[in-house]
């Protein structure tokens, strides 16, 4: 048969057109459309029973009540609110809702790492066991010990108040080291002020949920993920309309579009605006005469302990330069804005100033400090009852007492820096060993290359980060702490809060990696020195140190366990009767480990402890600080202009680093489901921008989104630029939270540290202030 | 939703509540903002005045499920109704097997409430264990939006069916109004007049954003601030 060619292809086109009518290969691609969904890099979570953990978040100070979503009991899914807590209502920041971005984290150190290669070669990590670790690094702590060094062991923890801080410090005085220091944070100066005025270390709290009136001194009360708790729960009761909010701070932040009044200062120069409505008080009469007259020393002219004549409050404040037209000059508002707002504050009878509320990591200069205590103790609001109270402890039990080890060396001065300082000055080597707890300072300390500095002649750095982070890629040795979620932890009251609060968080799960509490780790290392040391930590786990000191607040039988959100906490008022709802320790912790909160109502303030037995405006403690024939003006609150460091003319810029939205700026970084959220008017690519106001930027003729250099006496980067009116003129203002050089590629590469280019004045009493520092910026 | 704008700081709780909650993935620059998925974004607004009188202020916004009669505008338009409405429940859903990726529905929606997978998206190999098993993850080629946690809303009738009580009647929040520290997120049923969600949509502070194109949406925000009701381009003068 003869087929043709014809043929063949009339064959060949019906097969074709036969299998167009087919159903086979429509069928074959919806087939393949669905079997590509599972294609194997498609994650297919595991389903299975949901349960769900109460705790508490630990990642910052605020003390937020969480719960966990756990499937089968061994994974986590989701970290959000406990509706049932007082303070939070079921609220949680940005930085918890990811939380599980850090427990799940791909930069997790899963066990002991010792460095065998140089310093800071992350392939050098060789991980060793914790038995080895631990019995390694105790041998150097009992020979240190032994040879009569202790005072050269250091350690550095972080600022939020927990009962870590109580270990540490047991610890070390055991071991005999007073060198036992706290990341820099905001309360530092809220408990020197207090000291001074006061004469009781305990920081200042503010009722915010009392005042009517609120005149806010630069405080980030609502800046984003760095939002105070307090000051969250305190706006939900202040009534609309008739609270007042007034913010002072040279930028346009978010606390100041909030505010019903906006005061914007020259940077750096709310303290002397405090100073100018004091002064208004004062020549208006318009202050608390009574309480002045009976409770506060150095108000009038006094004499000082070597009988020499001094110029008292009174006089210095209502000298001309604190008149409201010389402040007006220098802060850049009218003298007629300034009378307004000296007379409001004035007027009101709850009116507050409050300052250092959700500014974790500056600090502002102890004379501004005073300030605005000052202005505080003229409206009366250091009274027995009113909005200003001390920072009321938790009565925890109390650690065993302590045989000291020898006479404890003489601590440094200066706090933090002050270490660091010592450290690199010194001829020899201060510090042997240097601990690092819950803190990053080579990313987060301001002014960051005083810590790289020292670091370089400390021959020992133990990091006990869960994470990789800048500080622990520096270690020689890491011993991995359990992350936030998993490990027994407690939140021992809230900076800044008048009201008393104590919440235990509890593991979630148990502990994914083979990483150790630091708690515990202390403990072994305490029963490997042995002796006092080993006697002075007498627990087995942390669990049982925690369960140790529950029972003194059980026995104590003060405040209350919050088990429904039915008590407006930031509504407490001094000495109210809070009633007990516990009996003895093992109720209370099983009250407290089922995630509720303890809370007890304000402590009165006490009696003051000053050499006076008053509220101090001249402080007579503080010749310890400056010289004895130091101004009269050093011994009272005044505005002190600080001379920044570096040539004007080279740097005639100030820059600021400030709080944007969407970053974690503290010991955590920003998580991937938050750095989504930074705006790319922040942060675009690997740059970082700086606001600038549109007639600076018109002068330096730059233009949105330009490329330029940055550069402080720190050192310089690359930025762009966003012209935008937030900022105040002729400064720069630089987001912190970015920058990061560790963890992994989802975190860095992101911007710039604004701590590597911020520089720290010191103090004459010794703590950092960071509020601007000379700056240039230049086309590139 | 009744989501009050004084309240809001624009700290991302919601929206980062709302990835967790969601499995929604996330990539290594997230700095091109229109291949961001982010079902509640957090738009920022501002009074446009110049330095000291500038005020900015954060509008988070879901899918705004619009109520408008019959359809909404994105579910008008989905040629192989992927994307549909529940009556029943007022929930705009979004069917991802049956999505084909035109995109015609983000080009609807006059809130850009859309976001489209142009990738295959994975996770950093131990985060896959914080995934949910509750909501489904997506694959490349598909639109994906708030569906006002769509998984917690059948795990609340589920619930109730168990306990014997009328699922009609369960009431339920989305992770984001849980999350919200500054309690600013109010969820619920907005046809139920004794609910705190109605009685806050009649607040008289109350708009919603673009009413003008009869959207109808459920989303209603709180403002005292008027530069902030000026912006949501509510063309009415009065309710009408």
């Amino acid at each position: 048969m003869n087929f043709g060619r014809r043929a063949f292809l009339q064959f060949a086109a019906g097969a074709v057109g036969g299998s167009l009518l087919s159903p086979l290969p429509w069928q074959l691609a919806g087939d393949s459309a669905r079997w590509s969904q599972n294609w194997s890099w498609r994650a297919s979570p595991e389903r299975g029973e949901v349960t769900k953990v109460s705790s508490v978040c630990t990642m910052c100070e605020g003390g937020c009540a969480i719960q966990a979503r756990l499937v089968n009991g061994n994974r986590a899914i989701l970290i959000e609110g406990n509706p049932a807590n007082p303070l939070t209502e079921g609220g949680v920041c940005a930085l918890a809702a990811s939380g599980l971005q850090f427990f799940y984290a791909p930069y997790r150190i899963s066990k002991p790492m010792k460095q065998q290669k140089s310093r800071g070669d992350i392939s050098g990590f060789q991980p060793i066991s914790w038995d080895e670790a631990l019995s390694e690094l105790g041998k150097k702590l009992g020979k240190l010990r032994a040879d009569g060094k202790s005072q050269e062991l250091a350690a550095i923890i972080s600022h939020r108040p927990s009962s870590m801080d109580d270990l540490w410090l047991q610890f070390f005085t055991a071991y005999g080291s007073p060198n036992l220091f706290r990341m820099p944070s905001a309360a530092d100066g809220l408990k020197l002020a207090a000291k001074f005025t006061t004469g009781n270390a305990q920081p200042f709290a503010f009722a915010l949920g009392n005042a009517e009136y609120i005149l806010s001194f630069g405080s980030n009360l609502f800046e984003g993920a760095g939002a105070s708790t307090v000051a969250l729960a305190a706006m939900r009761q202040w009534t609309k309309g008739a609270t007042k909010l007034v913010q002072v701070e040279s930028r346009c932040s978010m606390t100041a579009s909030k505010a019903d009044q906006f005061l914007p200062v020259n940077p750096g120069k709310e303290a002397l605006l405090a100073m100018g409505i004091a002064h208004v008080m004062v020549s208006s009469g318009t202050y608390d005469v009574d309480f002045v007259k009976n409770n506060v020393f150095g108000f009038e002219d006094w004499t000082d302990s070597a009988g020499k004549k001094r110029q008292g409050f009174k006089g210095l404040v209502s000298s001309s330069a604190y008149s409201p037209e010389e402040v007006a000059k220098a802060t850049g508002l009218d003298a007629a804005q300034i009378r307004e707002v000296a007379k409001e504050f004035a007027g009101k009878p709850k009116a507050l100033a409050v300052w250092a509320i959700g500014q974790p990591d500056s600090t502002n200069g102890i004379y501004h400090q005073l300030a605005f205590t000052a202005l505080n103790a003229l409206k009366g609001n250091l009274k027995p009852n009113g909005l200003i109270t001390l920072s009321p402890s938790v009565p925890l039990a109390g650690l065993p007492p302590v045989e000291k080890n020898g006479a404890a060396q003489k601590e440094p001065q200066g706090g933090l820096y002050g270490l660091l300082d010592s450290i690199t000055t010194a001829k020899n080597q201060p510090v042997e060993i240097l601990f690092v707890h819950e803190a990053n300072p080579l990313y987060s300390l301001p002014e960051n290359k005083l810590f790289r500095d020292a670091l370089a002649k400390v021959p020992m750095l133990v990091s006990f980060s869960s994470y990789m982070d800048e500080t622990a890629a520096q270690a020689d040795l890491i011993l991995p702490n359990h992350t936030a979620f998993e490990r027994y932890d407690d939140v021992l009251g809230i900076p800044g809060a008048a009201f008393s609060y104590y919440a235990v968080s509890v593991p979630i799960l148990k502990p994914l990696q083979d990483t150790k509490h630091t708690g515990e780790a202390l403990m072994t290392l305490a029963a490997g020195i042995g002796g006092t040391v080993g006697a002075s930590l007498p627990w087995k786990s942390y669990e049982e140190y925690l369960k140790f000191r529950v029972d003194g607040l059980a026995q104590a039988q003060k405040g209350a366990v919050a088990e429904k959100p039915d008590v407006r906490i930031v509504k407490l008022a001094a000495g109210q009767s809070v009633q007990p709802n516990f009996s003895n320790g093992a109720d209370l912790w099983k009250k407290l480990k089922a995630g509720n909160c303890w809370y007890d109502a304000p402590a009165a303030m006490p009696d003051f402890e000053t050499p006076s037995g008053k509220l101090e405006l001249a402080i007579q403690s503080i010749v310890q600080k400056v010289a004895s024939d130091a101004a009269d003006k050093y011994y009272l609150p005044h505005f002190e202009d600080r001379n920044l460091p570096g040539n004007e003319g080279d740097l005639p810029l100030l820059l600021v680093a400030y709080r944007p939205s969407f970053t974690a700026a503290g010991f955590y970084p920003t998580p991937p489901f938050m750095t989504k959220l930074i705006p790319d008017s922040v942060l675009k690519g690997a740059d970082a921008f700086i606001e600038l106001h549109p007639d600076t930027a018109a002068k330096l003729e730059f233009s949105q989104g330009e490329l330029v250099s940055l550069k402080t006496t720190q050192g310089e980067a690359n930025v762009r630029v966003n012209i935008s009116a937030v900022a105040h003129p002729g400064v720069v203002y630089l987001p912190t939270g970015l920058g990061h050089e560790a963890y992994d590629n989802y975190v860095q590469n992101k911007g710039v540290n604004a701590n590597s280019l911020m520089e720290v004045q010191l103090d004459p009493v010794g703590i950092g202030t960071v509020w601007a520092c000379r700056a240039q910026l230049r086309r590139v | 939703m009744v989501i009050d704008l004084d309240r809001c700081t624009g700290c991302g709780a919601c929206s980062a509540a709302c990835q967790a909650e969601n499995n929604i993935s996330f990539r290594l620059d997230e700095s091109n903002k229109l291949r961001s998925i982010t079902w509640m974004s957090i738009f920022q607004l501002n009074n446009g005045r110049n330095y000291p009188d500038y005020r900015y202020a954060f509008l988070p916004r879901p899918c705004m499920h619009c109520d408008s009669p019959h359809h909404s505008p994105c579910t008008f338009v989905c040629p192989v109704n992927a994307t549909t409405r529940d009556e029943n429940n007022g929930i705009v859903t979004h069917i991802y097997p049956r999505c084909i990726g035109c995109r015609y529905c983000m080009v609807a929606c006059p809130y850009h409430a859309r976001d489209f997978n142009w990738w295959d998206h994975t996770w950093p190999k131990p985060m896959e264990a914080m995934l949910s098993p509750d909501v489904s993850t997506r694959m490349r080629g598909v639109v994906e939006k708030c569906t006002f946690c769509h998984q917690r809303m059948l795990a609340a009738r589920s619930k109730a069916y168990k306990d014997g009580t009328d699922p009609d009647k369960t009431t339920y929040t989305p992770a984001c109004a849980d999350a919200c520290p500054a309690r600013a997120i109010t969820f619920g049923n907005l046809r139920d007049p004794h609910s705190d969600v109605a009685k806050l949509s009649k607040d008289p502070n109350a708009f919603r954003i673009l009413e003008k194109l009869h959207t109808d949406p459920k989303v209603y925000y709180i403002s005292t601030q008027d530069w902030i009701k000026k912006l949501s381009d509510n063309a009415l003068t009065e309710k009408s």
